[in-house]
């Protein structure tokens, strides 16, 4: 693969893809194969959740805090990822007051994750943590051998090329899916959302009474049996379908003490949700 | 425990319900006069000069006559070497699309060399927001096609290649700065009937809606499969234009917001 071939007035690099349309179904698929290389498999991507765990302010947040430094002195490979919160909604508000495009509302929404990065990162520096730009991620096995927790915001960056959304005006691609993705295309051990429910639920446990829990479930049970409110960012399973390395994705309880230990431990604590290959 | 402190009380809902009725949305354009034009890689830039330069002479007469250009460009050839190899290493989409980005921003960047002094500039994604400036100064800003998913971009079923490439990129630009199209400068005169270059009989498709298109099912189509289904969805863009640069006229046509080639539009 490294002639070059000039016959038709352009200059090709002789390859597989050579000349080919990458819009042509037959092409597309000569590309793909069962699994996707793990970079890094190692690694346990820790999502804290904005709304659910930093808007409950210091009780919330010095508790899971502890937990994380625990975690990470006893050797455990983590990546946190930060979620905005409440100050994520409020721009988002104003922004659609304002009629800015949704391309222009997932430009402006990172900052206010930044913010929760820094916060947590100055409970955690003296531990070895640091607030990491999210897609520093090669920078990611000079972190783990020398003992630092990175800290990084978890919205993707779609910025201002933030895809038209499917129903109204918000972007589709937020927080949890962001962090799903980053751990996709790592290949991690897995992924667990921090936040402040026992885990999911069919419908909102906070507006309803019966609301029940999921406990272990797989990905294809939820897909054919999908709850009526999603604490999570529905982005996340829809992708999940198609991608390759996720096995389990955990929600667990970040107001519980020990939750965390015990879902980073591989205990099916919360909601455990699998993916059979 | 504590309560959650919230900005406003509307209850634990999604992060993004923000109780703003869509109804009610009023959406403003940022920029809609930018005209977003994407150049082809495969189809332009690995032709070399005999096809380049005509083309950058017919943007430069637009410039010249105030209608302000976005130039993206594409991959092409460099781009698919890369993607070969990646697949074979079976390494993940969001990789490939962060490769892939590479060859785009090489291109965006020669064409900056031969339209300098026509006053083209390369811009990045950060400078996005200085468009403005640029389009005031009588500037030509050239920038990659490819959008900045990177290491986030979804992967599609049965297949390793991103799916937003610089066509999305180009689209979701225009899309953004509220332009009713995006164009696309190829190598061909747009959509026909049947491979023009295997079938002589194939007629040309001047237009034709995102629905007709899709329910065609084509194996193959002329644009990412993901541009077709942002158009049936953006607010703004309403068209998307395909030109022929290797035919003079077409591509100084399409700036002016005269048709030719191909328009493929939304309902």
């Amino acid at each position: 693969m490294n002639k070059l071939v000039k016959d038709d007035g352009r200059t090709h690099i002789e390859s597989k893809l050579m000349r080919e349309s990458l819009q042509d179904r037959k092409v597309l698929s000569g590309t793909d194969s069962t699994v996707d290389r793990r970079i890094l498999p190692g690694i346990t991507l820790v999502s804290i959740g904005g709304q659910s765990i930093f808007d409950r302010g210091k009780e919330a947040i010095v508790p899971i805090a502890d937990e994380l430094a625990a975690l990470h002195k006893a050797g455990n490979k983590m990546l946190i990822a930060v979620g905005g919160g409440t100050r994520v909604r409020h721009t988002a508000s104003v922004a659609l007051d304002l009629g800015l495009p949704t391309g222009g509302v997932a430009q402006l929404v990172g900052a206010m994750e930044e913010l929760n990065a820094v916060m947590l990162n100055a409970l955690l520096a003296q531990h070895g943590s640091t607030t990491m730009p999210r897609d520093h991620f090669w920078d990611l096995p000079l972190y783990m051998n020398s003992g630092i927790l990175p800290i990084v915001i978890s919205v993707p960056p779609y910025h201002f090329w933030e895809p038209p959304s499917e129903n109204g005006q918000m972007p589709e691609h937020r927080s949890d899916f962001g962090v799903y993705q980053q751990a996709e295309v790592l290949g991690t051990t897995k992924v667990i959302y921090v936040k402040d429910e026992d885990g999911m639920y069919n419908k909102d446990p906070k507006e309803h009474k019966d609301a029940v829990l999921y406990g272990q479930i797989t990905l294809a049970e939820l897909l054919a049996n999908p709850p009526e409110t999603n604490m999570i960012d529905w982005t996340v399973f829809s992708s999940w379908e198609t991608g390759k390395n996720i096995k389990q994705v955990q929600i667990i309880n970040g107001l519980k003490a020990g939750q965390l230990t015990k879902a980073m431990a591989g205990e099916p604590v919360g909601t455990l949700i699998t993916k059979e290959s | 425990m504590a309560e959650r402190q919230s900005i406003s009380d509307q209850g634990p809902a999604a992060i993004f319900e923000t109780g703003i009725d869509p109804q009610v949305y009023d959406p403003i354009a940022v920029m809609p006069d930018m005209r977003c034009v994407k150049l082809g890689g495969q189809s332009l830039l690995d032709r070399g000069r005999a096809a380049l330069f005509p083309v950058l002479d017919e943007i430069v007469a637009a410039r010249n006559e105030g209608i302000p250009v976005l130039i993206g460009t594409g991959g092409g050839t460099r781009a698919r070497h890369v993607y070969s190899i990646a697949s074979d290493l079976e390494l993940p989409t969001g990789v490939l699309a962060k490769l892939g980005g590479y060859v785009p921003m090489q291109n965006a960047r020669m064409v900056q060399m031969l339209t300098a002094k026509h006053g083209g500039i390369y811009i990045t994604d950060d400078d996005f927001e200085k468009l403005p400036l640029y389009v005031k100064m009588g500037c030509l800003p050239i920038t990659t096609g490819m959008p900045p998913f990177g290491y986030w971009e979804k992967r599609d079923k049965d297949s390793r290649i991103p799916p937003n490439r610089t066509d999305a990129g180009v689209f979701l630009s225009a899309e953004f700065l509220g332009c009713k199209r995006a164009i696309y400068i190829k190598d061909e005169d747009g959509l026909f009937t049947d491979d023009p270059k295997k079938n002589p009989k194939a007629t040309h498709i001047p237009r034709i809606s995102a629905e007709e298109l899709i329910a065609r099912d084509l194996n193959d189509l002329i644009l990412e499969r993901a541009v077709i289904e942002y158009l049936r969805r953006a607010k703004w863009v309403k068209e998307l234009q395909i030109v022929n640069g290797l035919k003079p006229g077409q591509v100084l046509a399409a700036l002016r917001g005269e048709d030719a080639g191909t328009i493929i539009y939304n309902d």
